[in-house]
C-alpha cells in the first residue's frame, strides 16, 4: 500500500527565499502524522508544495509515493497517484454545481485509472455513493445543487473537502487546517468523517494549529513545525503538551510566536 | 429604400476607420468588400446541425436561395418578397454594410406567425455560406403577431471550416403586443470569413422577447443587437456568449432603446478569450424622456486565458428622465490559476479544468434559456473550443 516518503525537502518561493528547510517523514498507511506549528511557519507552504503548487519551488530533496518521484509531476498526475490535499481556503468554481464537480472529479481519477480512456461512473453508482458519504458527514443534500464553494460558509467549504476526500479515496490525505473556523459540532463530525477513512487505504497528514481537532483524530506522531524545520516529535502527549506550553519553546531566538 | 438608393449610398459611404467611435477597436484595414463575389448557386454542403429538436418549421438559405424544408401549419414561413414594405423600416441602410445588404441582398425569409397563434415547437433557418470568396448578403424579416408565441432558430454556418466568404445578415423583428418570442441567433462560421449583423427588435405594448446571442466563428465579425422598447410594459431580455481564439476578432454593439414608461431590459454578454484573440462589447442603454419606470440592466464579463488576448468592453448610460432603475457591470479578468489549481489537485487535467471552469462561466449565462436541447448545445459547443 501508498508509502508517502519526503525526504530532505526545501522548499522555496520564486523569488528564493527558502520557507521549508528540510524535513523528513515517512507515512504509512493508517497512520496520522500531526504537523503543529505556529501560523507563519511554513505548514501552508508544505501542503501546496506536496500537492505541486506551480508558486512554489522544490530546492532540495524529494517527496515519494510508493518509490515514486512525485516532483516531475503536476497536481492533476498526483491526484491521479492517490495524494489528496484538503485545502484551507477552497476555492469557488461559481456556475459548476457540487454535484457536478464532484462528477468530474471522480470521472477524471477513474479514466486516470482506465489508462486513460473515459469509464464514467455510472449515475446511480455515483447517486449511492454520494448519498452514502453526505449522509456520513452530515452535508444538507441543497449543497449539491449550489455552484462550488460559491457563498458557501467556512463549515460549508470544510464539509464539502471531506465530502471530496470520501469520494476520491486517496491514499494520502493532507489536511490543510481543516479546523480552522468550526464550531465544535462540525469539528466533531468533520473529524469523524476523517477518523474513517484512515485505516489501511489512507494515511492522513494533519497540518494544524491547535490540540483540538486532534481530541477527534488521533495522532500516531506529532511533529512540531517551526522556521521550516521539524524541532521536536512525539506522539499524542506531545500535543497536549503545546496545547498548554505554546509553541514558544520550540522557537529560535528571534522569532516571535502566535502573538 | 430602394435597391438602386441603397446602392447610391452604399457607393458613397467609405469604409468604416477606427475614427468612427463604434469602430475604434473594430478595424476593417485589409477589408475589400468588392472582392467578394455575388455567386448564384450554391455547392452542395453536408453541415451537421447544431441543435437536435423537433421542429415546427425549418428552412435553408444558400446563395442558390431560398428552400423551405419544413412549412409550419398557419404561419407564414417563405422566401422574403423584396417589395414587402416593411423591409427597412427598422434596420434603414445608414451604414456601408448596411446598405450593402440593403442594395445586393437576394434572398431572405419571412416569418410572420399571426395573432393568437402559439407554435409550441420552434421554426428554424439556417443561412448557409457555401462559395469560396463569395458574398452571401440576406434578409430575415420576423413578425410575431399579437399575442403569438413562437421560438425561432437562426444559424450562419459555412460549408467548410476553411471557407473564406462574406456573409451580411440584416434582421428586423417586429414583436407585436402581448407577443412572447424566443430568439436563438447562433453565428458559427469558417474562422477566415468576414460577418456583420445588424438585428433590430421592436417590441410593441406588453410584449416579451428573449434573445440568445452565441458569437463563434468568423475571423472578423460585427454584430449590431438593438432593441426598441417602444410600447408600455415591453421586456426584452438578450444573453450573449462568445468565444474567440486564435486571432479571431468578435465585436458586438448592443442598444437597448426605452421609449416607453415601464419598459424592462436586461442584456448580459459573457465571452471566453484565447491565444491573439480579442473583442469587444459595447452597451448603450437609452432611456428617453417618456419612458419613466424604466428598469435597465447591461452586464459584459469576459474571461480570458491568455495574457495576449484583449477584451474591449465599454458600457454607457443616457438617461433622459428621473423615474428609472438602471445598472451595468463589466469586467475583464484573467482566468484564476488558484482556482485551476484547485481543481488539477483534484485529478483533471488541465484542459478538464479550464473547461470546468468555462462551463461554469458561461452557465450562469446559458441558464437564462429555457429549451433544454439548445442549452446544452451551446454549452457544448462552447466548452469544444477549449483544446483536448
Amino acid at each position: 500500500m501508498a508509502l508517502l516518503e519526503i525526504k530532505d525537502l526545501h522548499v522555496a518561493l520564486n523569488d528564493g527565499t527558502e520557507i521549508v528547510r528540510g524535513i523528513d517523514l515517512i507515512v504509512r498507511p493508517g497512520e496520522v502524522h500531526a504537523i503543529m506549528g505556529p501560523n507563519g511557519s511554513g505548514k501552508s507552504t508544505l501542503a501546496y508544495a506536496l500537492m505541486g503548487h506551480p508558486s512554489y519551488e522544490i530546492s532540495g530533496g524529494d517527496v515519494l509515493l510508493d518509490g515514486e518521484s512525485l516532483l516531475p509531476l503536476g497536481a492533476d498526475e498526483r491526484a491521479q497517484k492517490g495524494l489528496f490535499l484538503a485545502f484551507q481556503y477552497p476555492y469557488a468554481v461559481p456556475g459548476v454545481t457540487v454535484s457536478s464537480f464532484l462528477r468530474s472529479a471522480m470521472n477524471a481519477l477513474r479514466k486516470a485509472r482506465a489508462g486513460g480512456t473515459d469509464d464514467p461512473i455510472p449515475i446511480p453508482e455515483f447517486r449511492k455513493d454520494l448519498t452514502a458519504a453526505m449522509e456520513h458527514l452530515k452535508v444538507p443534500r441543497e449543497l449539491l445543487g449550489r455552484y462550488l464553494n460559491d457563498g458557501f460558509s467556512g463549515g460549508e467549504k470544510k464539509r464539502i473537502e471531506i465530502l471530496q476526500m470520501a469520494l476520491l479515496r486517496p491514499q494520502i490525505a493532507v489536511l490543510d487546517e481543516t479546523d480552522s473556523g468550526l464550531d465544535i459540532d462540525a469539528l466533531k463530525t468533520i473529524a469523524g468523517g476523517i477518523s474513517d477513512l484512515v485505516g489501511p487505504e489512507m494515511g492522513a497528514i494533519v497540518i494544524t494549529h491547535y490540540q483540538r481537532i486532534l481530541n477527534y483524530i488521533h495522532p500516531d506522531f506529532v511533529h512540531v513545525f517551526a522556521a521550516g524545520r521539524f524541532v521536536a516529535e512525539g506522539d499524542a502527549e506531545l500535543a497536549k503538551k503545546l496545547e498548554s506550553e505554546g509553541y514558544d519553546a520550540y522557537l529560535p531566538e528571534g522569532i516571535p510566536g502566535d502573538g | 429604400m430602394k435597391r438602386a438608393a441603397a446602392l447610391e449610398r452604399y457607393r458613397e459611404l467609405p469604409l468604416p476607420t477606427t475614427s468612427e467611435e463604434s469602430w475604434r477597436f473594430t478595424d476593417l484595414t485589409g477589408f475589400d468588400p468588392d472582392a467578394y463575389e455575388l455567386a448564384e448557386t450554391a455547392r452542395p454542403a453536408e453541415i451537421a446541425p447544431l441543435i437536435e429538436l423537433e421542429l415546427a418549421g425549418s428552412a435553408r438559405i444558400d446563395e442558390g436561395g431560398v428552400e423551405i424544408v419544413k412549412a409550419p401549419e398557419g404561419v407564414v414561413f417563405a422566401p422574403l418578397d423584396e417589395k414587402d414594405e416593411r423591409i427597412g423600416a427598422l434596420v434603414a441602410a445608414e451604414d456601408k454594410i448596411a446598405a450593402a445588404n440593403a442594395a445586393f441582398w437576394r434572398h431572405g425569409l419571412l416569418v410572420e406567425v399571426p395573432a393568437g397563434v402559439e407554435l409550441a415547437q420552434p421554426l428554424h433557418v439556417r443561412i448557409e455560406s457555401t462559395v469560396a470568396n463569395g458574398s452571401l448578403p440576406t434578409r430575415l424579416l420576423v413578425v410575431a403577431g399579437e399575442n403569438s408565441r413562437f421560438t425561432l432558430i437562426e444559424e450562419h454556418v459555412s460549408a467548410s471550416e476553411d471557407l473564406d466568404a462574406l456573409t451580411n445578415c440584416t434582421v428586423e423583428v417586429h414583436v407585436g403586443a402581448g407577443a412572447k418570442l424566443e430568439l436563438v441567433s447562433v453565428q458559427r462560421l469558417s474562422r477566415r470569413g468576414w460577418h456583420f449583423a445588424h438585428q433590430r427588435a421592436r417590441l410593441e405594448r406588453d410584449s416579451e422577447l428573449d434573445w440568445v446571442c452565441a458569437g463563434l466563428g468568423s475571423k472578423k465579425s460585427k454584430t449590431w443587437i438593438s432593441n426598441d422598447l417602444a410600447g408600455v410594459g415591453a421586456t426584452s431580455r438578450v444573453t450573449g456568449v462568445y468565444f474567440a481564439d486564435d486571432s479571431q476578432h468578435l465585436d458586438f454593439d448592443t442598444f437597448q432603446e426605452h421609449a416607453a414608461p415601464h419598459t424592462t431590459s436586461d442584456f448580459l454578454f459573457r465571452g471566453v478569450l484565447r491565444d491573439q484573440a480579442t473583442t469587444v462589447w459595447r452597451g448603450m442603454i437609452r432611456v428617453e424622456e417618456e419612458a419613466r419606470g424604466t428598469d435597465a440592466y447591461q452586464e459584459n464579463r469576459n474571461l480570458l486565458f491568455s495574457r495576449q488576448a484583449h477584451a474591449n468592453s465599454i458600457p454607457g448610460l443616457e438617461i433622459l428622465t428621473n423615474d428609472v432603475r438602471c445598472s451595468h457591470g463589466a469586467t475583464v479578468g484573467q482566468v484564476d490559476r488558484e482556482q485551476l489549481f484547485y481543481l488539477m489537485s483534484r485529478g483533471l487535467s488541465e484542459s478538464e479544468a479550464e473547461r470546468l471552469i468555462v462551463s461554469g462561466f458561461f452557465a450562469e449565462a446559458l441558464d437564462r434559456i429555457e429549451r433544454e436541447p439548445i442549452r446544452e448545445a451551446l454549452a457544448r459547443a462552447l466548452e469544444a473550443r477549449i483544446p483536448q
